[in-house]
């Protein structure tokens, strides 16, 4: 009895720190058993009772490390109190954090001497993802207008260019510009009836108008050969050469994402820029400071949709066939999966996730069948851990409609 | 300088206020008070175009500035502080402040003193200065309505709308804010105030209205709506 009363006298005098941080670690191991009882549920159907059970211990046991070592935003404390740890950051090396950059440039053009042609298809893929992932980002990520259909706008792109091409001869360059105008437009015509609306309506309305246009594709025969798809799209030419190998595309690419990088940073630190966050941290006080709330949205429905074009007729170009499949609302989950991923709001987070989602599946072909379990697991993670994406700065950044 | 004729507005279906009719001089600082729901917040939104009007007219500087957008009544001169201090929470003091002056970076009023109007936020709220690479949502209550009302002051307005500034503050807080409202008064801003708190309020005001549900009920100066029996009964809790 007397010891009872002991212990809760000396429990009463811990501090409040102290049972804050007690109560922080009990949530972590509550949300740990249950990551890792869920996915051990996941794996017991394929993989028996034993795996199943390893899977559990090695999730409920890593999780809470692993929370530590990204809690931060970077490394974690523990990390950061190994010896010699603070000698390898890239700070101590002047020489590194300058030239980084130029090296990294450097290694992406010489980057196609060296890779197997399948490499540099997955990075010409992931280039064209990360134009659409630049391109969303704009819309979601800066100006907070939740858009759950922008695989539409890369499908008016790509079928701008397969028509163009196939039905009027006209050639990639003066076709890459009129897609871009024709997502550009379409983006408007969509942004000035849903931008009435807010959050979830504005997310809803956007999903349908995706699955709208997919539909139309698939229907209309007469025009887009319907599921069918168009075939026989010509690559692009210069001087009467055709430039359809892998190596000029991994170029093209790579000089559009560099391009629309420097021009969407341009724009983000602009007046535009700057409204657009202002609407997306709080659309009265927006409108409160003298910011054109409607203009705005507008505007960003329109900078988005733009290189969502652009990607369209590259996509296009590469595949010489374009069919509505190719557009689907998980397409369009895709791009905002990689938004997310990479850091909501942040130019190099789009590019990051755009990277890292192309790439995964890939990695992941040996094993096939669990590769989207794994990679919706991974996801599941990352909110869990890191709920701002890999780059989001400024801690839970909201998205709103 | 500011004023409203038999203005009506709604929300949906239900009509907020019907039928007010109130002016503003130059100089003054003009409260409006008045219970829950009565209609203070809507007659500021309505003025600075956050919500549109469903009949009457508003003029300011002689000028008809009935359903303007929002923005171009800011430019017009009339900044408007919302009830709940709505600051943006992931920008810093400073990026909220030039934010403020957002009107001010375009066309002809291009290359304003940003900095110069910064410090005189500065100045005036002494402790933003301290917090002003902090992001606005990590300051306490007053700190960010200091924010909110800094931020309205950056776009140089003539007439300054300040809504509920002593909500959810702490007493002493309170009066800090109403002490700086006075000195942003004797600047040369007008401002029309609508508070709960009555008795600070206008011990502060040149000139009072009362609104009770969605119309004007009673007016005076100040020091006469102070001392009337039926506000001391209704508002004062005397």
């Amino acid at each position: 009895m007397k010891g009872v009363v002991q212990d809760q006298a000396r429990s009463s005098r811990k501090s409040i720190a102290q049972r804050a941080r007690e109560s922080a670690g009990r949530s972590v191991m509550l949300r740990s058993f249950f990551i890792a009882a869920w996915a051990a549920l996941l794996f017991l159907p394929f993989h028996g009772i034993r795996s199943a059970l390893v899977l559990f211990a090695g999730i409920f046991a890593g999780l809470p490390v692993m929370q530590s070592a990204m809690r931060l935003g970077g490394p974690g404390e523990w990390m950061q109190r190994l010896p010699g740890f603070r000698a390898f950051t890239l700070r101590s090396f002047p020489f590194l954090r300058t030239s980084a950059l130029p090296v990294f440039l450097l290694a992406l053009f010489v980057l196609p001497f060296t890779l197997k042609d399948y490499y540099l298809d997955v990075l010409v893929m992931s280039g064209i993802y990360m134009l659409l992932a630049l391109g969303l980002n704009v819309i979601v990520g800066f100006t907070g207008l939740l858009n759950l259909g922008f695989a539409a706008f890369y499908a008016i792109g790509a079928y701008t260019y397969a028509l163009l091409n196939t039905k009027f001869g006209l050639g990639f360059w003066p076709s890459l510009p009129l897609s871009a105008v024709a997502a550009t437009l379409s983006g408007l015509l969509l942004a000035v009836p849903a931008l009435r609306l807010r959050g979830d309506y504005l997310a809803i309305v956007t999903l349908g108008f995706g699955e709208i246009l997919r539909i139309v594709l698939n229907n209309w025969d007469s025009l887009t050969n319907g599921p069918n798809g168009i075939s026989g799209i010509a690559p692009p030419f210069l001087f009467g050469i055709s430039l359809g190998s892998l190596n000029f595309y991994y170029y093209l690419v790579l000089g559009l994402v560099l391009l629309s990088v420097l021009i969407i940073r341009r724009v983000k630190s602009s007046r535009v820029g700057r409204a657009w966050i202002a609407i997306r941290e709080n659309e009265i006080a927006a409108s409160s400071v003298g910011v054109n709330v409607t203009r705005y949205k507008l505007y960003a429905f329109a900078f988005g949709t733009f290189w969502a074009g652009i990607a369209g007729a590259l996509f296009a170009a590469k595949m010489r066939f374009v069919s509505p499949e190719s557009f689907t609302f998980m397409e369009s989950v895709f791009i905002l999966s990689m938004v997310i991923l990479g850091g909501i709001g942040n130019i190099y987070g789009a590019l990051a996730g755009a990277f890292i989602l192309v790439l995964l599946p890939e990695a992941l072909r040996d094993v096939q069948m669990y590769r989207m379990l794994l990679l919706g697991a991974g996801l599941v993670l990352l909110m869990i851990f890191r709920p701002q994406g890999i780059l989001g700065g400024r801690k839970g950044v909201r998205i709103r409609g | 300088m500011l004023k409203l004729t038999s203005l009506q507005a709604s929300y949906g279906p239900i009509r907020a206020i019907d039928g007010i009719d109130l002016e503003v001089n130059k100089g003054e600082i003009v409260c409006l008070i008045g219970s829950n729901g009565a209609g203070k917040t809507t007659t500021l939104m309505a003025i600075s175009g956050i919500l549109k009007a469903d009949a009457g007219d508003i003029f300011f500087e002689g000028g008809r500035i009935t359903n303007l957008p929002a923005h171009e009544i800011v430019k017009k001169g009339i900044s408007h502080v919302p009830e709940g201090r709505r600051i943006f929470p992931k920008l810093t003091v400073r990026e909220n402040l030039q934010m403020g002056a957002y009107t001010l970076s375009s066309g002809k009023r291009a290359g304003t003193d940003e900095e110069g109007l910064i410090a005189k936020v500065f100045d005036l709220f002494p402790i933003l200065r301290d917090r002003r690479d902090q992001m606005g949502g990590t300051l306490s209550g007053g700190e960010q309505q200091m924010l909110a009302v800094g931020r309205a002051l950056m776009s140089g307005p003539k007439l300054l709308l300040l809504d509920e500034p002593s909500l959810g503050l702490a007493p002493i807080m309170v009066s800090k804010i109403f002490r700086t409202i006075r000195e942003i008064n004797n600047e040369g801003v007008t401002i029309l105030l609508v508070e709960q708190n009555a008795k600070a309020s206008l011990k502060l005001s040149h000139r009072g209205y009362v609104i009770e549900s969605g119309a004007i009920a009673l007016q005076g100066s100040g020091e006469g709506l102070l001392h009337n029996e039926d506000i001391k009964k209704a508002y004062l809790g005397e």
